[in-house]
C-alpha cells in the first residue's frame, strides 16, 4: 500500500488544521513518528524481497496509473520521513508553527512523496506542480514585500518550467502511447531511430535541470531559499530535502532514456560548472542565508558530476551525498536561523563570537561545516572519497579538487562567525528543542561518517570499501586544503572588490525564461551532433 | 492547409508562449503568455493520434474507430491545474500591486520593481 505514504501526511495535514493547535503538535509526532517507523518496514520489505508496485483500481501494470518503489526511492521516502521529525521539533516553538503553516508543512511532504514514488509522467507532472505551489505559499506566508517578490519569481518559472515536462510527457505518449516509465522504458529498446527521442528528453530534461537548479537556471534557487524572512525550517526543507527531488528525477528519466540516449559527458560538465560558479556567488555573499544557498547549487552540482562519472562507486556516491547534503545543509540552515533570530543580522562579517554566546548551536554548525567540507570521519568525507574513487582519470581528480577547495573557501568565511570578540553581551537561552534539533542532525552528520561503510551497505546494498592509506591520504590533502581556505580568504576574499561584484550577478524574470530556452536549444543541438 | 494540424499549432503555440514570456516585462503579460503556452499544451495532446472519423468511445458503435480517451482524460486534469495555477498567480500579482504599486519584474533583487 504504497499509496498510504502519499495520502496520509496530507491528510494528517488536514486534521491538523481542523482540531484546536494544543492537541495538533502531539498528533503531527506521534504521526510523524509512526509514519517513519512505517516507512522503515517498507524499507525493509524492499531490501528483502525486491521492488514493490501499487496499482490503481486493479489494471494491469504498466497501464494503471501506478506508485513504484525500488532501493532509490523507498530510501528518499525513508530520508524525507526521518527529517521531517527533527524538522517538527526544531519549530515547534517558533512563533510561525500555527495551524495554516503546518497543513502546508505536512502537504509538502506528501506531494515530495508522490514524487519520489510516482512511475507516471503525468503524475509527476501534477506533483510538481502542486508542490511549486505549496513551496511558493510557504516562501510568502509573513507577506513581506521581498518575499512576495522571490516567491513570485519562484512559482511563475517553476510553473513553467513543468509546463515543459508536460509537453514532453506528450511527446512520449505520441510515440509509444504509454505514459508509465518503466513500461516506456522497456519500449524504448524496440524504437528504430533514435532521433524521435530528441525533442522529448530535451524537453523533460529542461525540468529537471530547471528543478536540481544547473548552471544557467539556478537563478531562482538563492531567491527562494535564501529569502530573508521565509522560517528557517522552510529554507531547510527546500534546500535539504525538496531539491533532491530534482535529482531524482534526473536519475529517472535517465534511467528511461538509457536505452537510446547517453548525455552522462554533457550533464558531468553542466555539474562541474554548477558547482565551480555555486561557490564562486557564495563567495560574494555576506547574508549567511544567501551563503548557504549558493552552497546548495554547488554541491547539487557536485551530485551531478557524480551521477554522470559513468562509474557505479561515483553513481552511488553521488547518492549517498545526497543523503549526507540533507543533513549537513539542514543543520546550517536550522542553526543559521537560530543564529540571526539572536543577533538580529544575518551579515556575515557582523556575527562574532558565536561560541562564546551560543555553545550548542556553534557546536552543532561546526559539525555540520566538518561534514559539508568533507573533514575525515564526517559523513561527507566517505561521499566525496566514493565519488573520487569513481575515476581513475588525472584531470577529473583535479576538477573535484577544485570544487573541493571552493568549498572549504566559502566554509572558511562562514566559520569565522565562530569566533572573536562576542559583542553583546553573555550566553544566552535559546529554544532547547531547537537546539536539540540541530544537534542530533549535527551529530548523525559525525555518525553517518563513522559507520559509514556499514551504512551504505545497509541502505544502497551496495558495498564499499575504504581503503586505509588512501582515506589518510584525502585527510591530508584535506588539511593542506583548510590552510590553503585559510590563505585564500586573508589574501584575496576579505578584501572583497570583483568577487562581491560576481556575487551580485543575477538573471531578471526574462533572463530567467531566455536562459531556459537557450538550454534546451543547446541540450537539443548537443543531442543532434551525438546521436 | 493539410500541414496545419492541431499538433503543429499546438507547438507554434507553445513556442509563442515562450516569446512572450522571454521579452515581456510586464507581470500580467508574464501571466497571459504562461495560458497562450498551456494552451498549446492542451492543444497538442488532445490532436495525437487522432484519426478522421473516429468517434467517442461511449456507447456501442463499432463502425467507426474509438479515438484514444486517455489524452482528452490528462488534459481536464491538465486544464483545472492550469486554472488552479493562473488564479493563484493573479491572486500574488494582485496582492503585490495593490500593496507596492509594482506592475513589472525589476531588474535586480535590490530595487525590486520600477514603479509604472
Amino acid at each position: 500500500m504504497l499509496g498510504i505514504f502519499v495520502l496520509a501526511p496530507i491528510l494528517v495535514g488536514v486534521i491538523a488544521y481542523i482540531i484546536r493547535d494544543q492537541w495538533a503538535k502531539p498528533l503531527l509526532f506521534i504521526f510523524q513518528i509512526g509514519y517513519a517507523a512505517y516507512a522503515f518496514s517498507q524499507f525493509l520489505v524492499v531490501k528483502e524481497s525486491g521492488p514493490l508496485v501499487w496499482n490503481t483500481g486493479g489494471y494491469t501494470d504498466g497501464i494503471a496509473l501506478s506508485l513504484y518503489a525500488d532501493s532509490i526511492s523507498i530510501f528518499m521516502v525513508l530520508m524525507t520521513a526521518v527529517i521531517y521529525i527533527a524538522f517538527l521539533i526544531y519549530s515547534v516553538n517558533a512563533e510561525y508553527f500555527v495551524s495554516k503553516f503546518f497543513f502546508l508543512f505536512m502537504v509538502l511532504q506528501g506531494l515530495m512523496m508522490g514524487l519520489y514514488l510516482s512511475s507516471d509522467l503525468f503524475n509527476i507532472f501534477v506533483f510538481l506542480e502542486v508542490s511549486t505551489v505549496v513551496v511558493a505559499i510557504l516562501i510568502m506566508i509573513n507577506k513581506e514585500k521581498q518575499a512576495i517578490y522571490d516567491g513570485m519569481i519562484y512559482f511563475f518559472v517553476n510553473v513553467i518550467g513543468s509546463s515543459f515536462l508536460l509537453f514532453g510527457a506528450g511527446m512520449i505518449y505520441r510515440t509509444f502511447g504509454l505514459l508509465d516509465i518503466r513500461a516506456v522504458s522497456e519500449a524504448m529498446t524496440l524504437l528504430e531511430g533514435p532521433k524521435a527521442m530528441i525533442l522529448p528528453y530535451g524537453l523533460m530534461m529542461v525540468t529537471v535541470s530547471l528543478k536540481t537548479a544547473v548552471t544557467p537556471l539556478f537563478s531562482w534557487l538563492p531567491k527562494a531559499h535564501g529569502t530573508p524572512s521565509a522560517p528557517p525550517v522552510v529554507s531547510a526543507v527546500l534546500s535539504g530535502l525538496y531539491i533532491k527531488s530534482g535529482v531524482y528525477l534526473f536519475i529517472r528519466f535517465n534511467e528511461m532514456y538509457a536505452p537510446v540516449i547517453d548525455m552522462h559527458q554533457f550533464f558531468f560538465w553542466v555539474g562541474f560548472f554548477t558547482s565551480v560558479i555555486g561557490f564562486i556567488m557564495a563567495l560574494g555573499q555576506h547574508d549567511i542565508k544567501l551563503i548557504l544557498a549558493y552552497h546548495t547549487v554547488s554541491q547539487v552540482g557536485l551530485i551531478m558530476v557524480g551521477l554522470n562519472m559513468a562509474s557505479d562507486y561515483a553513481f552511488w556516491g553521488a547518492v549517498y551525498h545526497i543523503f549526507n547534503h540533507a543533513i549537513f545543509k539542514s543543520t546550517l540552515f536550522l542553526t543559521a536561523g537560530m543564529i540571526y533570530h539572536e543577533y538580529g543580522t544575518r551579515d556575515v562579517y557582523e556575527i562574532r563570537g558565536l561560541i562564546k554566546r551560543m555553545p550548542w548551536v556553534a557546536l552543532a554548525t561546526t559539525f555540520a561545516m566538518l561534514g559539508i567540507t568533507g573533514a575525515p570521519f564526517f559523513n561527507g568525507s566517505i561521499s566525496k572519497y566514493m565519488i573520487a574513487h569513481g575515476t581513475h582519470d588525472y584531470g577529473t581528480t583535479i576538477l573535484l579538487n577544485i570544487i573541493n577547495i571552493g568549498t572549504t573557501m566559502s566554509f572558511v568565511k562562514y566559520a569565522t562567525m565562530l569566533f572573536g570578540e562576542n559583542t553583546k553581551g553573555a550566553r544566552v537561552k535559546s529554544d532547547i528543542y531547537a537546539i536539540g534539533a540541530a544537534l542530533f542532525l549535527g551529530v548523525t552528520s559525525l555518525m553517518t561518517g563513522i559507520f559509514g561503510e556499514a551504512l551504505s551497505e545497509f541502505l544502497f546494498g551496495f558495498e564499499l570499501h575504504v581503503n586505509a592509506s588512501e582515506y589518510t591520504q584525502k585527510g591530508i590533502v584535506y588539511l593542506l586544503m583548510i590552510v590553503a581556505g585559510i590563505g585564500f580568504y586573508n589574501g584575496i576574499i576579505k578584501h572583497g572588490g570583483l568577487i562581491q561584484r560576481i556575487g551580485h550577478i543575477e538573471l531578471t524574470f526574462n533572463g530567467i525564461i531566455t536562459a531556459m530556452a537557450g538550454y534546451f536549444i543547446a541540450l537539443v543541438l548537443c543531442l543532434n551532433i551525438i546521436l | 492547409m493539410d500541414f496545419l494540424t492541431g499538433e503543429i499549432v499546438g507547438i507554434l503555440l507553445f513556442f509563442i508562449g515562450l516569446f512572450g514570456l522571454m521579452t515581456k516585462k510586464t507581470i500580467v503579460k508574464t501571466i497571459m503568455s504562461m495560458s497562450i503556452m498551456e494552451s498549446g499544451i492542451f492543444l497538442f495532446y488532445i490532436t495525437i493520434n487522432y484519426t478522421e472519423g473516429s468517434v467517442p468511445p461511449i456507447g456501442q458503435t463499432s463502425e467507426a474507430a474509438f479515438a484514444d480517451p486517455v489524452p482528452s482524460a490528462l488534459m481536464i486534469t491538465a486544464i483545472v491545474i492550469g486554472i488552479g495555477v493562473t488564479a493563484i498567480g493573479l491572486t500574488m500579482f494582485m496582492h503585490y500591486k495593490q500593496k507596492h504599486g509594482i506592475t513589472h519584474w525589476s531588474r535586480n533583487r535590490n530595487q525590486q520593481g520600477s514603479g509604472h
